[in-house]
């Protein structure tokens, strides 16, 4: 039995329709088609789009690799309204191994250039030899409930959307880098809209050329479910603006883990729903050696740390 | 539908969408990384044919623990990426590198210079196979003829090349030196209508010139092995075609094959190339030692996943022996830094106490044979019990059924073949003249070591006395012969730990029955003394018998694809028409014992011999420099750069620079590497996202598998044609289009036999997967299901942005018919092929606290077969350098020792830090300097100095340091071009490293690669900076007192040594 979860996304366009038959087969396309026609029918009120979930996903057991355990909790997650569920990341620090995939994998999902970065692992050594030991702190956006970045923006540009995630609207962003300050965490940077080919050759026929191969880092990032390219000679968005984690919510909305999630090697970043009892995320928060950081500003993180 | 006008100009706006092209799986190609070389398996999403993000491969192993079930529709793992490393995740930064070659460069300037012009793909082959007078334009080279692969191919009858090779071996075979010069001459004139087309008729050992064909690799996995070695080997003859093993972790591997060794009926042989890791994912209790599975070793994405959760949780509990803090050993419940080089006293120490305190598995090591092994539920067995004769108290061969004349030799003759029996007088029949052990009475039993029904276990392990005429020692008596040779207390202090620390890992080890392991990497092989370490710590998993058991030692198995197994449906391995049948000595002098040959002068040697280890790296180009067996006329090199990689890999410069040396230089590489800016002509390669490759396992994968790394983008250097067809221009089609110009029999229109065409890649590859897809058994139950509808549309529609010279699906479905095509389309679909989890990691048994308890289950992946404790093959091998014998057993030999077996002290020199190198998550051994990402997560690299030696120096942290050593006092790299570069980086001050040990990380400090400017058509191409930050220190290690142009080596294993010079590090 396949499963559908509602997202809160403006599409049913006959374009999404092709998709879902593609994606699902005659039968499956049928059931789910059945659904969107009756989205369609009432689109003020959900407004949504369809995520199937795969079944490898809804059969998941106890066994099964916590990443998938953890896409099974999102599935649950997606069906409530979003004002009814609270995403959290939980960090175990136990696990952390200090390799930054996810620091990579969030550059290269979200098309981080140069000096831009959402979440960077600092090390640390502890002790004094032979007592030492070693431990790395991912420090992603804290997606705080009293976010200090977004009264400073005099803008209105970013802001905490319904589902507690912070966002920045890209396009009413003036680039003020009020916001870089006002974070206590540092966990905003400017876009200056450089590439990492910046100042390498071209030399057509005889090597390949920084033109042709930053080819990847001008294509569109889907950060907030839309393209934004960024396209040779031209300063658009997000170029110019204040860049910040925002949990992968594009990928959230298809039913998939944020890219520091889904890529960590220890399975050391969980991500989920805290207003979920069954949750992996909600058993994790309610440990004794759960910690925030600087939890006495009083920000109320969203990101926990067990030590 | 009111509102939806509305919602659609909203959509408009934002261009495509608001969907989520990644998730889509018509823009998803499924591959395997190569980044490093654990071959994680990876998910490559595309959008207008770009790469644009890599994620892992949901079916792969490597990435989910437990992996999804293969028969998942790839419609659902659309949306199911899985973890990936961070070198994994830049991976599309080497394929858009943009220092990417296009174009087949030859040599316009000097060697080294840099300087190059463009040539015609076509043109360049051809000077390659017809040679000439080719680089007549640059200064100095103008009359220089160079002899082409046309005439280098001199011998071409691969009967007379057989028979060549069976004379050969008599003449090795007679000792009697006299005699041996009778046989030489005897050769002469038997084959006198051959002798111009041998190296020196005078030693016909040294082969014909088809062996002054040198071909060397970096990394080559199945596929383009196969075809490169179908074209140096079958095609052109030579034997001389080497890998680079032993500048990874050679020891490991060839001690591990000294211990696969099986008996064959008259000797210890066929034991492959072997590495057991520790299967960490079950274990209660693994000690690492010189292991990084967090930063490197066969790592991080499928080991960390198998480690921390269960160490997180308490449920395992692991030691790191290692003089760095690694990551690893940042979370060890222990964290041991020894004195590098002194692994295998820790190990002796362990067995010492082990064996003295009875903590052994009994049961294992009692069991002699298969059939014993069979009885006791045991995968493998050993030679534990078995009895050894002992002359001058010296262990040499095993004890044996004749010896003590309980068995007569019988012949007898059956249709043609004499078949030998060995008779004891009860009428007792053996195929194999007896091994022997001692019952518990003391009285001999005879065994055959590959017997499957008579069941022999030894009464006694621990033998040390007579029997019959004959002083004898069971192998485990020797094995704690020599881990006795010093005291617990001794070995500790040898080591630098404490003994009470050699006590508790040992007490630790045995109180988890078979579930302990232990996981050992190039911190314990890269040594001069690299086998024996590994010998010992190898020892430890027979003592507790866990190999092949859950949490226990574990071992690799792929899939066959060569249609062996299954006999089809197509058998490779024969369709190889016209194969040429290499022989003679190596240029690295391997597989052959220097005493046997016709060029044996006394000791030392001119250089190492190596009859244990094979892919001696870094002896391939030393020994063309000394000419020593022979000189090297063509040199072909493909994806490696021995001069960054190898210890004292600058002596290569040299050597490489001299075009009377090495007179021609062809290689095959993606950028201008620090090794290829040497070559005459460069052809520019495809990097792992547009080639296809057969990848593999590593022994921590439990599960048997194969990869396949195929396409998923466009050719970046582009289309040649070649046969007809056109291809991309990359390392098959430089192979090709050589075979091509020489008329080879094995390549071309019948090249794969009769009716069957080898004129593109294609046509070896598909059948491959084709081989995979079908499985292991005959009536084809063991294939895989055929791909949906949906899944032969979405394969398609996913490479639609494919030139169709790489992929078209018409020729590829042709290649390996109508019926198997869905079956492939599966395989290639996933990325591979994937045992189910269960299958391979069945069950979760019972947890074993001693022996004696049920045991785990095995794992899937197995070796069940013999392996040897003692190694009997090592009796009457002889160290080249000093013509003393090796032992056959495992042993401590001091680390740091010359050709002349002496170690050397250069800390009376001043050089009082040794110099051991790691591993940065962020960088491999020499391929991501073009990864910005990477580059950006750290710029340089550091010298890591313990707080304790930067205060006793006046050193501190952020310090510019030089690195020098007695072989490199002034610490440079000089390139041979005018250039030179500085081994001078910042200094880290940290607590994590035992003092008077220091190290850097490699990958660091490119000066090629991108990071100088080349020349090209007269068009200078500036350098991209950032590329040489850091710094590389492998030339300050130190070169060998005898062999001046090589590092240090390992004399029994060959590896190649990071780990025993000695420096000093002095402020700039």
């Amino acid at each position: 039995m396949e499963q559908i979860t509602h997202e809160e996304k403006p599409s049913a366009d006959p374009g999404r329709r092709n998709f879902l038959r593609a994606l699902m087969g005659a039968a499956g396309a049928a059931a789910a088609l059945q659904v969107l026609d009756k989205l369609e029918a009432a689109p003020e009120q959900v407004a949504g789009s369809l995520v199937r979930v795969p079944q490898a996903v809804a059969d998941a057991d106890d066994q099964a690799d916590v990443l998938i355990r953890m896409q099974a909790d999102l599935a649950r997650a997606l069906k409530k309204q979003p004002s009814e569920r609270r995403w959290v990341m939980v960090i175990d620090l136990r696990k952390c191994v200090g390799c930054h995939a996810c620091t990579i994998a969030c550059v290269a999902e979200n098309k981080l250039p140069p000096g831009v970065v959402y979440r960077p692992v600092l090390e640390e050594e502890i002790g004094t030899y032979p007592n030492v030991t070693r431990r790395f702190v991912p420090r992603p956006c804290m997606q705080c409930e009293r976010p200090p970045c977004v009264p400073v923006c005099p803008v209105n540009a970013t802001y905490t959307n319904e589902e507690g995630i912070v966002e920045v609207n890209y396009n009413q962003c003036i680039g003020c880098r009020a916001c870089l300050t006002a974070c206590p965490y540092g966990a905003r940077t400017s876009d200056f809209g450089y590439t990492y080919a910046e100042g390498m050759p071209n030399a057509d026929g005889l090597i390949l050329g920084r033109d042709s191969a930053e080819a990847y880092e001008r294509a569109a990032s889907y950060e907030y479910s839309q393209p934004w390219p960024r396209p040779p000679g031209k300063r658009q968005s997000p170029m110019g603006n204040a860049r910040k984690c925002h949990f992968c919510q594009h990928r959230l909305k298809q039913g998939m883990l944020p890219e520091c999630v889904t890529t960590c090697i220890g399975r050391a970043t969980l991500f989920g729903d805290a207003n979920d009892p069954d949750s992996v995320v909600a058993q994790l928060i309610k440990l004794p050696n759960v910690m925030r950081l600087k939890e006495e500003l009083g920000t109320q993180p969203r990101v926990y740390y067990i030590v | 539908m009111g509102a939806l006008p509305k919602v659609s100009a909203v959509l408009a706006a934002a261009g495509e969408g608001s969907n989520y092209p990644l998730a889509n799986p018509a823009q998803q190609i499924y591959s395997v990384c190569q980044q490093c070389n654990t071959q994680c398996g990876i998910k490559v999403k595309l959008v207008d044919g770009v790469a644009v993000k890599i994620d892992g491969n949901p079916f792969s192993p490597w990435n989910l623990v437990p992996h999804l079930d293969y028969q998942t529709p790839i419609t659902d793992t659309a949306r199911i990426d899985a973890p990936l490393c961070p070198k994994g995740q830049a991976g599309l930064q080497s394929a858009y590198d943009p220092y990417r070659l296009v174009k087949v460069l030859k040599r316009a300037g000097k060697r080294g210079e840099n300087k190059w012009v463009t040539i015609d793909f076509d043109q360049a082959v051809a000077e390659i196979v017809n040679g000439g007078k080719l680089f007549a334009n640059v200064p100095g080279e103008e009359d220089r003829q160079i002899e082409g692969l046309k005439s280098l191919r001199a011998l071409t009858d691969a009967k007379v090349m057989k028979a060549m090779d069976a004379a050969i071996k008599k003449i090795w075979a007679e000792k009697d030196r006299e005699k041996k010069k009778a046989l030489v001459e005897q050769f002469k004139a038997d084959f006198a209508d051959h002798l111009d087309k041998m190296i020196d008729p005078d030693h016909p050992d040294l082969g014909p010139k088809n062996n002054q064909i040198l071909y060397f690799w970096g990394r080559q996995k199945g596929g383009r092995s196969d075809i490169a070695l179908r074209f140096f080997r079958a095609g052109l003859g030579t034997t001389n075609t080497h890998g680079h093993t032993t500048v990874c972790q050679g020891s490991l591997y060839f001690a591990g094959k000294s211990m696969s060794d099986q008996w064959d009926g008259s000797k210890f042989t066929g034991g492959a190339k072997a590495y057991w890791q520790g299967d960490t994912a079950s274990a209660d209790f693994v000690i690492f030692v010189g292991a990084s599975p967090f930063e490197g070793n066969y790592g991080p994405t499928n080991r960390v996943p198998r480690i921390t959760p269960r160490a997180a949780e308490g449920q395992m509990k692991y030691v790191v022996i290692d003089p760095r803090l690694s990551k690893l050993a940042g979370k060890a419940w222990k964290w041991l830094p020894n004195k590098p080089g002194t692994e295998a006293a820790i190990a002796l120490g362990m067995i010492q106490w082990i064996i003295a305190n009875q903590r052994f598995d009994a049961q294992y090591l009692a069991d002699a044979n298969k059939a014993a092994a069979k009885n006791a539920g045991e995968p493998t067995w050993s030679n534990a019990a078995w009895l050894v004769k002992i002359t001058d108290g010296k262990p040499g061969k095993f004890l044996r059924g004749s010896d003590l004349k309980l068995v007569e030799k019988k012949e007898e003759k059956k249709d043609d073949q004499t078949i030998v029996t060995y008779v004891t007088k009860d009428g007792t029949v053996f195929n194999t003249d007896p091994f022997v052990v001692l019952d518990r009475d003391g009285a001999p039993v005879l065994f055959d070591p590959n017997d499957e029904e008579r069941i022999v276990e030894a009464g006694q392990l621990l033998v040390n006395g007579k029997v019959g005429d004959f002083e004898v020692k069971s192998s485990l008596q020797i094995l704690y012969e020599s881990a006795s040779e010093k005291s617990i207390e001794e070995w500790a202090e040898i080591a630098g730990i404490r003994a009470q620390d050699i006590v508790e890992l040992a007490r630790e080890y045995t109180s988890h029955g078979k579930n302990a392991a232990i996981d050992i990497h190039r911190g314990v092989s890269q040594h001069t003394n690299g086998y024996y370490n590994v010998l010992a710590w190898n020892a430890l998993g027979l003592l507790i018998g866990s190999y092949d058991w859950r949490g226990g030692q574990v071992f690799a198995s792929t899939y066959d694809m060569g249609g062996t197994k299954a006999e089809g449906p197509f058998i490779l391995g024969k369709a190889n028409p016209g194969a040429l049948s290499p022989f003679g000595i190596s240029l690295i002098r391997h597989e052959v014992k220097y005493e046997d040959t016709t060029i044996f002068a006394g000791y030392p040697a001119k250089r190492n011999w190596y009859p244990l280890a094979s892919d001696v790296y870094q002896e391939i180009i030393p020994s063309a420099g000394d000419a020593y067996p022979y000189p090297v006329k063509a040199v072909f090199m493909y994806m490696g750069s021995p001069v960054y990689s190898l210890p004292a890999g600058h002596t290569w410069i040299e050597i490489l620079r001299d075009v009377n040396k090495v007179p021609l230089f062809v290689a095959c590489d993606i950028v201008v590497g620090e090794t290829s800016m040497y070559a005459d002509y460069i052809f520019p390669d495809v990097t792992f996202l547009e080639r296809w490759e057969f990848s593999g396992s590593h022994p921590s994968i439990t599960f048997k598998v194969q990869g396949v790394r195929q396409p998923t983008i466009a050719p970046i250097p582009g289309l040649v044609t070649v046969y007809g067809q056109e291809m991309a221009l990359q390392w098959e089609a430089l192979l090709l289009a050589m075979a091509e110009k020489l008329g080879l029999p094995n390549f071309g229109p019948n090249g794969l036999g009769e009716g069957v065409d080898f004129t593109h890649p294609d046509d070896l590859y598909l059948r491959m997967v084709a081989n995979l897809a079908f499985g292991e058994k005959k009536d084809g139950s063991d294939a895989v299901p055929d791909a949906s509808e949906e899944e032969m549309r979405l394969f398609i529609e996913a490479r639609k942005h494919l030139p169709r010279a790489v992929f078209d699906p018409e020729r590829w479905r042709r290649i390996v018919g109508d019926a198997l095509w869905p079956k492939v389309v599966t395989v290639l679909s996933r990325g591979g092929r994937f045992q189910a989890y269960e299958k391979g990691y069945p069950g979760d048994g019972v947890r074993p606290g001693s022996f004696d308890e049920p045991y785990i289950v095995p794992t899937g992946a197995k070796f069940g077969k013999l392996v040897n404790l003692y190694l009997e093959k090592n009796v009457g091998v002889k160290h080249a350098g000093t013509g003393k014998p090796i032992s056959p057993i495992a042993t401590y030999i001091e680390p740091g020792t010359g050709f002349d077996g002496q170690v050397i002290d250069d800390s009376k020199e001043g050089f009082d830090l040794k110099l051991i190198t790691h591993r940065e998550i962020a960088m491999t051994k020499s391929r991501t300097p073009g990864n910005y990402w990477l580059r950006a997560l750290m710029p340089e690299n550091a010298v890591i100095m313990s707080a304790q030696d930067a205060a006793a120096r006046g050193l501190k942290d952020g310090d510019r340091v030089r690195i020098l050593s007695a072989t490199n006092p002034d610490g440079v790299w000089n390139l041979g071009n005018g250039s030179k570069v500085d081994m001078v980086g910042r200094l880290k001050v940290v607590q994590g490293i035992r003092p008077g040990v220091v190290s850097f990380a490699l990958g660091f400090g490119h000066w090629a690669y991108g990071a100088q400017p080349i020349t090209i058509n007269g068009q200078t191409l500036p350098g991209d900076p950032s590329r040489i930050q850091g710094f590389h220190a492998n030339a300050t290690m130190r070169t060998d007192p005898l062999v001046t142009n090589t590092t240090l080596l390992d004399p029994v294993g060959g590896s190649a040594v990071f780990y025993d010079t000695q420096v000093k590090v002095i402020k700039v």
